[in-house]
């Protein structure tokens, strides 16, 4: 049986620190050999959004059918908000919004985001956040405070990236999942631990759970195969690596 | 329209192709938190899903609190169980080399952990000289958790012991920036990949030092045991080269092979 596979989780951007190149041929010959059919890509790292919604047209412009454009604002400039989210869903074509809040240091509740969140309620938008809790000493993306925000904001489809990263934000992420039913949990992570895949769907459901990979920072072939590899269903295993993003973000299968 | 499943044709049974000895197992019960598997029975339920035949195994409570003590309950836990290969822990700034050394000959055991920042010493020759020199004389690898210690130091005392074989544990993509050109200075360092998931990142440890310093290994349980053999069996590796990583490596640094 052919199982579709959307990397909900990818980045265009040179992460020079640590050796990785800004190569959309590469990135594509990983996405070749994990077997990820299209990747949703963003560009998370410039203070000027412009700039990094830019990339990642320019990676869709090249591979049209692999790559599908993710957009990104920040909370810093909240004058050109709504003007860039225009321009990076109506111009460039983006399909879903990223937020990296640990990056900008203010917490995904802040009110920094108001605008951005009305903006994305009024058009029934996913929301893709960082979503990371491992101790107090930092819980700007703790998967609790998306609570609130997907009770107020019922249109936005809310989807926790790396699904809390380490044990404590996963079990949270859960907790989020089972309170609001547009809570989403995306499965890449560098902290999962052995049942880690196992417990998010048990616990969230099926259906609310989606692959992504964080390349290039981690590679999709590790990052799918956490799925390839879960003990749980086949049924299962397609949800996850695709069939969930394709209703989630009304794709064509 | 969207064109999906062109890639596709995923195996959602993977079992990895070659024999697999992973390279990093704690196995038993750690004090801070309740891993979830912690006894020979998950461990080795684990191990048959993922389609691994054996795996170096250490006690975390010979990290974290005794390292005598640990290695002794590690051996009771294990039971002689042929698969699982034990691995001790040693602290070269308190424990009695002699008795400790007549512990692993006893036992026959072919590898040593330590971690310099969690027992408290720096990783100098003032402090580990007389146990890298059994090390070597033994013929015994030593593996080293990458966050256990200093870069420079590493590099000075693995310098100044060529003989030594050290295994670099648990190297993250945050560790990228230092530890490929450590493994390029230094022949006698070898790396485990269990966390060494950046984008590419087989490929380039392969073109930096070869294949044969390269051991798989999983961090059971605080990561699982497959995800790293799908990335292995899809990295475009030579038969050769991918039985190595997964378990022909290791076997000789052990003498097992």
């Amino acid at each position: 049986m052919n199982t579709p596979v959307i990397d909900m989780h990818s980045h265009a951007g040179r992460w020079g620190t640590l050796g990785v190149d800004d190569d959309a041929a590469k990135f594509v010959q990983v996405m070749d050999a994990a077997g990820v059919d299209r990747a949703c890509i963003n560009c998370i790292f410039y203070g000027d959004p412009r700039r990094g919604n830019d990339a990642v047209a320019g990676f869709v412009a090249r591979y049209p059918d692999r790559f599908i454009g993710v957009g990104f604002v920040t909370p810093h400039y909240p004058e050109e908000v709504i003007r860039e989210l225009e321009r990076a869903f109506d111009t460039l074509g983006m399909k879903f919004l990223k937020l990296y809040p640990n990056y900008y240091g203010r917490p995904i509740d802040d009110a920094g985001y108001l605008p951005i969140f009305e903006w994305a309620d009024d058009r029934g938008i996913v929301i893709m956040s960082h979503s990371s809790y491992v101790d107090d000493s930092n819980t700007l993306t703790a998967p609790w405070r998306f609570i609130g925000l997907a009770q107020r904001f019922t249109r936005v489809r809310w989807l926790l990236a790396h699904a809390g990263n380490a044990r404590p934000g996963q079990e949270q992420a859960v907790e989020a999942a089972r309170a609001c039913p547009n809570i989403y949990l995306e499965t890449c992570t560098s902290h999962g631990e052995h049942g880690t895949i196992e417990f998010l769907v048990e616990g969230a459901g099926a259906d609310r759970v989606l692959f992504g990979s964080d390349m290039p920072l981690m590679d999709a072939r590790y990052q799918l195969g956490r799925i390839v590899t879960a003990d749980i269903t086949q049924d299962a295993k397609r949800k996850v690596l695709g069939l969930n993003a394709i209703r989630l973000l009304e794709l064509a299968d | 329209m969207v064109t999906v499943g062109s890639v596709g044709q995923l195996d959602l049974n993977f079992k990895p192709s070659v024999p697999v000895f992973d390279a990093n197992v704690a196995l038993g019960r750690r004090h801070d938190r309740r891993v979830r598997v912690d006894t020979v029975e998950g461990t080795l339920e684990a191990m048959g899903r993922a389609g691994i035949g054996r795996a170096l195994v250490y006690a975390p409570h010979a990290v974290a609190f005794d390292g005598r003590e640990g290695n002794q309950v590690l051996l009771e836990t294990i039971q002689g169980e042929p698969s699982l290969v034990p691995q001790y822990v040693c602290s070269p700034a308190t424990d009695d080399l002699d008795s400790f050394a007549a512990l692993v000959m006893e036992h026959g055991v072919r590898s040593i952990r330590m971690a310099p920042n969690v027992h408290g010493y720096p990783f100098r020759d003032w402090v580990v000289k007389p146990w890298l020199e059994w090390l070597a004389a033994e013929n015994l690898t030593l593996w080293m958790l990458v966050d256990q210690v200093d870069p420079a130091e590493l590099h000075d005392v693995a310098r100044d012991h060529p003989e030594v074989n050290i295994v670099l544990s648990e190297v993250h993509y945050s560790h990228v920036t230092w530890v490929i050109p450590l493994l390029h200075s230094l022949p006698n360092v070898r790396v485990e990949i269990s966390r060494f998931v950046i984008a590419g990142g087989v490929s380039r440890l392969i073109e930096a030092i070869g294949a044969e310093r390269i051991l798989f290994g999983s961090r059971f349980p605080d990561s699982p045991m497959a995800p790293q053999l799908y990335n292995l069996h899809r990295s475009g590796l030579s038969e050769a080269s991918l039985a190595a990583i997964c378990s022909g490596n290791l076997e000789r640094l052990l003498g097992m092979e």
